[in-house]
């Protein structure tokens, strides 16, 4: 097993090396002036000119590159020509907020989505499961910012059940940031009001993103459940009399969800860069927000590192998901020699 | 029981959240303001208008822009030219003025700043040149320029001095300024080190910023003015939101107070204006400018430029905005002194007239075969709506234009060279630099001047209009000097360099216990300064 992970991580670090290169490359091609940029309407060309010189824009690509890649060595990824600080900072800022926007989101998507699937697909046919075929097309079809839409001006301003935007109220003031995950900052600070708080304004945006993941989760583990339920090892429990909720847990839910785990994992990297919709109409200050941001505002050593988090959710959310799935099958388990 | 149970949960939940709710209605002297994006907070960087805002509040410039146009004392109490050529400047400034950390603010925190200012080369301190400084005594200050400038005294209302010593203890070293470090320009970021009416509490880049109200602001509190209910805001909240759906919804549940950036779309306006709760105060206004490149054909067509400018239905185009303020305006702002109205007159579309400009222009034989690009930046809807106007306008007299929507980074960065501007560009200018008529002027139409999005008409040719715009920055006298500025508006419209739609108030939306400014200042910044606003708590407490 360690050696596994251990190879799996070998090998991202040359995918991370690729991805910084491209991304390094598209982002000194694209159209604007991050110089400009990073010095606002009123500077000068001399100005300008200078500021060229001191972010190395005039040097050739590979010089640019090997700057860069000195300082990333030092753990320095620069300094953003749009918030004026170094990006780690920003990165520091912002990636706690996602990071507990999306696995909340996941935890509603995984629940919902694979418990309808599984009833859906053991009730084959069934009213149930034609509803949530239908359910599951409209989640599908709806885009993430027009459920946050609908859903904070039905329940945060027409029913007042959900607070509004943000993280918290805006008249509140955050707990000491030692996470950056509001609800655990407010209970290490003592605070479980403020956790509840936290809580509370977390649960629309989380569903916004959850909706198509619950659909699309929902269907695939419905296919999978049907398609176990007609493998012969099932039939021959039934036959034998086993009982249903035994073969269902023991035998049918594990191989079922492989699939959908799988789903999920690329769910959850995917989010990491598809939230900002969501998180614009909630106030979210977070990642995917910066990570936009940066774009139109070509901050060049944002643009890269934002693609860098991204590139490592990705590999790491899909290792841990391979770790997983050894755990739920066990011929991957000896295929891949985890004993 | 179970079922018991469930319904004592939702109850419990419910009446959670009622509470929660009223706790948030509370009436507390504080005001939660939208401004965009405050990029940063340190006065030797900060570059546009988001900044400006938040640096009249927390800082206070060496000069005021004036109701009247120009500047007036404030931290500088007088000054004077020292030579005759208009490089040695002497400040004096105002006595007992106080640092937030309590500390007087002397001529050694001026001339630091100026030189930290001047040092860093970023922010708006390109327009200042080259500046030294000598200390003269506790109180004044001289400033020796590269070149000679009337209006030196004008542009230091974009000059906000830092405290020395609290900034010199926060430097970190090493960094791009030598022995100065980084010149404390991290530690500013999130700190602040004026003498504004308001001291920064704290500070999350691109997202929040607190400031609590400086009792001993050298301007005082004076309730002169106001009604009785109408007190000092204590606490400001800066919250730095760009969709304005969501800040609707915010206005509209009192959980936002003013919103100072005007971006509202039309049907937005007329439910603000609708609301008995709300209020729309309009302070200054954008020239909404479409450059024409007059080094692009067909546009390098100075016939065609007329064309363009009577083929354009501008009374279409106002339509429903005119009842928020957008009309008539020219090289200035209508309410500019100096202002003076250009051509076409009186502002409606004239198509004989623009055939006959049509007919005088090269392409007379061969319009068909002409087409004009105007790009405007992606995501503005009335821009777009400026280039579909004008696409129908022209094709009633046989010419294509092609309108597009580049992001940003791209369409600013296409006004960087006269090859790659296209034909007809459009932009917003407020009015963010003093004197606000060389913003108009010099800035956007000397060879000298801004350039890039500044400039991007690119005609430099007329030796008239050069040697005008010259004189404007040499004539010391204001009133000379606007005879100047009347004299070459006139020049630049014969060109045909720009046209302009109309101009857009930038209306902000405010709760109806929100008072204010007390006084009208046409410049970006005073007017977003908060010591010009007052809450009516009584009001509040009612409306809540």
């Amino acid at each position: 097993m360690l050696t596994f992970i251990g190879k799996r991580l070998f090998q991202s670090l040359f995918v991370l090396f690729g991805l910084s290169l491209l991304i390094f490359f598209i982002a000194r091609v694209m159209p604007g002036d991050p110089a400009r940029a990073a010095l606002g309407f009123l500077a000068t060309e001399e100005q300008v000119e200078s500021m060229r010189e001191e972010m190395h824009l005039n040097d050739p690509f590979h010089v640019q590159y090997y700057f860069w890649l000195r300082n990333l060595v030092r753990g320095d990824l620069g300094r953003s020509s749009y918030t004026h600080r170094p990006v780690t900072t920003d990165l520091i800022q912002y990636i706690p907020a996602t990071f507990e926007l999306i696995l909340f989101a996941t935890l509603i998507s995984a629940i919902v989505g694979q418990v309808t699937g599984v009833l859906a697909g053991y009730f084959r046919n069934s009213w149930f499961d034609g509803l949530s075929r239908l359910v599951s097309y409209l989640g599908i079809a709806t885009p993430s910012f027009v459920v946050a839409i609908f859903l904070l001006f039905i329940f945060s301003q027409v029913l007042k059940l959900a607070p509004g935007v943000g993280r918290l109220p805006i008249m509140m003031t955050p707990p000491r940031t030692i996470t950056g995950f509001m609800i655990v900052d407010s209970l290490l600070a003592g605070q479980p009001d403020l956790a509840l708080t936290a809580l509370k304004h977390l649960i629309l945006p989380a569903i916004s993103l959850a909706v198509i993941h619950i659909a699309q989760e929902g269907r695939i583990t419905r296919t999978s459940i049907v398609e176990n339920m007609q493998k012969d090892y099932i039939t021959i429990h039934k036959v034998h009399g086993i009982r249903t909720s035994r073969i269902m847990f023991k035998y049918l839910l594990k191989p079922s969800i492989i699939p959908t785990v799988t789903v999920m994992g690329l769910d959850f990297a995917f989010l990491m860069s598809n939230a900002f919709l969501v998180e614009i109409v909630y106030m979210w200050p977070g990642f995917s927000r910066y990570a936009v941001t940066a774009m139109l505002n070509k901050d060049l050593n944002a643009i890269v590192a934002v693609v860098l988090v991204i590139g490592l959710t990705f590999a790491l959310v899909n290792l841990l998901v391979d770790i997983i799935i050894m755990g739920l099958d066990p011929t991957v388990r000896l295929r891949r020699g985890g004993g | 029981m179970k079922i018991k149970g469930v319904w004592c949960l939702i109850f419990a939940i419910v009446a959670m959240s009622l509470v929660s709710l009223l706790a948030i209605g509370a009436a507390e002297n504080v005001a939660v303001i939208n401004g965009y994006p405050v990029i940063t907070a340190d006065p030797a960087t900060a570059s546009d208008w988001y900044d400006t805002e938040t640096m009249y509040n927390l800082y206070s410039p060496l000069v005021y822009p004036a109701p009247e146009g120009g500047v007036r004392p404030h931290l500088a109490a007088i000054w004077d030219v020292v030579d005759g050529d208009f490089t040695h400047w002497r400040f004096t400034l105002r006595q007992g003025v106080k640092f937030h950390s309590g500390n007087e603010l002397t001529a050694e925190d001026v001339a630091f700043s100026m030189t930290r200012f001047i040092g860093m080369g970023r922010g708006n301190s390109g327009p200042l040149g080259q500046v030294t400084t000598t200390v003269v005594d506790r109180y004044t200050v001289d400033f020796f320029l590269d070149k000679p400038s009337v209006i030196f005294p004008d542009t230091l209302a974009l000059f906000f001095p830092v405290e020395k010593d609290l900034v010199l203890a926060n430097i970190k070293t090493p960094g791009n300024y030598g022995e100065f470090g980084d010149y404390g320009e991290d530690w500013l970021t999130t700190h602040d080190a004026g003498t504004g009416p308001y001291m920064m509490t704290s500070h999350i880049p691109g997202q929040r910023l607190d400031a609590t109200r400086f009792v001993d602001y050298f301007q005082g509190w004076s309730n002169e003015g106001w009604e009785p209910d109408e007190v000092p805001i204590e606490r400001l909240i800066f919250i730095m939101e760009t969709d304005y759906t969501t800040l609707m919804t915010l206005l509209k549940s009192g959980d936002l107070d003013l919103e100072i950036n005007g971006g509202w779309t039309l049907p937005q306006l007329q439910q603000i204006k609708d609301d008995a709760n709300l209020g729309l105060a309009s302070v200054w206004a954008q020239n909404v400018t479409v450059w024409m490149n007059s080094k692009a054909p067909p546009t390098a067509d100075e016939h065609f430029r007329k064309a363009i400018l009577y083929a354009f239905d501008y009374e279409g185009i106002v339509g429903p905005w005119e009842e928020f303020g957008n009309g008539e305006t020219g090289i200035f702002l209508p309410n500019m002194p100096g202002y003076v109205p250009i051509d076409p007159q009186p502002r409606v579309q004239n198509l004989e007239r623009a055939r006959q400009e049509l007919a005088l222009s090269k392409y007379a034989n061969n319009l068909g075969d002409v087409k004009v690009v105007f790009h405007f930046c992606g995501g503005l809807d009335f821009e777009e709506d400026i280039g579909l106007q004008l696409q129908a306008d022209m094709a009633q007299l046989g010419v294509t234009v092609e309108v597009a929507g580049p992001p940003w980074p791209q369409y600013s960065a296409e006004c960087s060279s006269p090859e790659s501007t296209p034909n007809m560009t459009i932009f917003l200018f407020g009015p963010q630099a003093t004197p606000t008529q060389d913003y108009y002027t010099y800035s956007m139409f000397a060879p000298n001047g801004l350039g890039w999005i500044f400039e991007a008409h690119w005609y430099f040719e007329d030796p008239e209009i050069i040697e005008l715009l010259d004189a404007t920055r040499a004539e010391p006298d204001t009133v000379k000097r606007l005879a100047l500025y009347e004299q070459v508006q006139p020049l630049i419209a014969e060109h045909a360099l720009a046209f302009y739609p109309y101009q857009k108030p930038t209306l902000f939306a405010h709760q109806a216990y929100i008072v204010g400014p007390s006084e009208t200042i046409v410049f970006i910044g005073p007017s977003e300064n908060m010591h010009m606003w007052r809450i009516n708590l009584t009001l509040k407490e009612t409306l809540r």
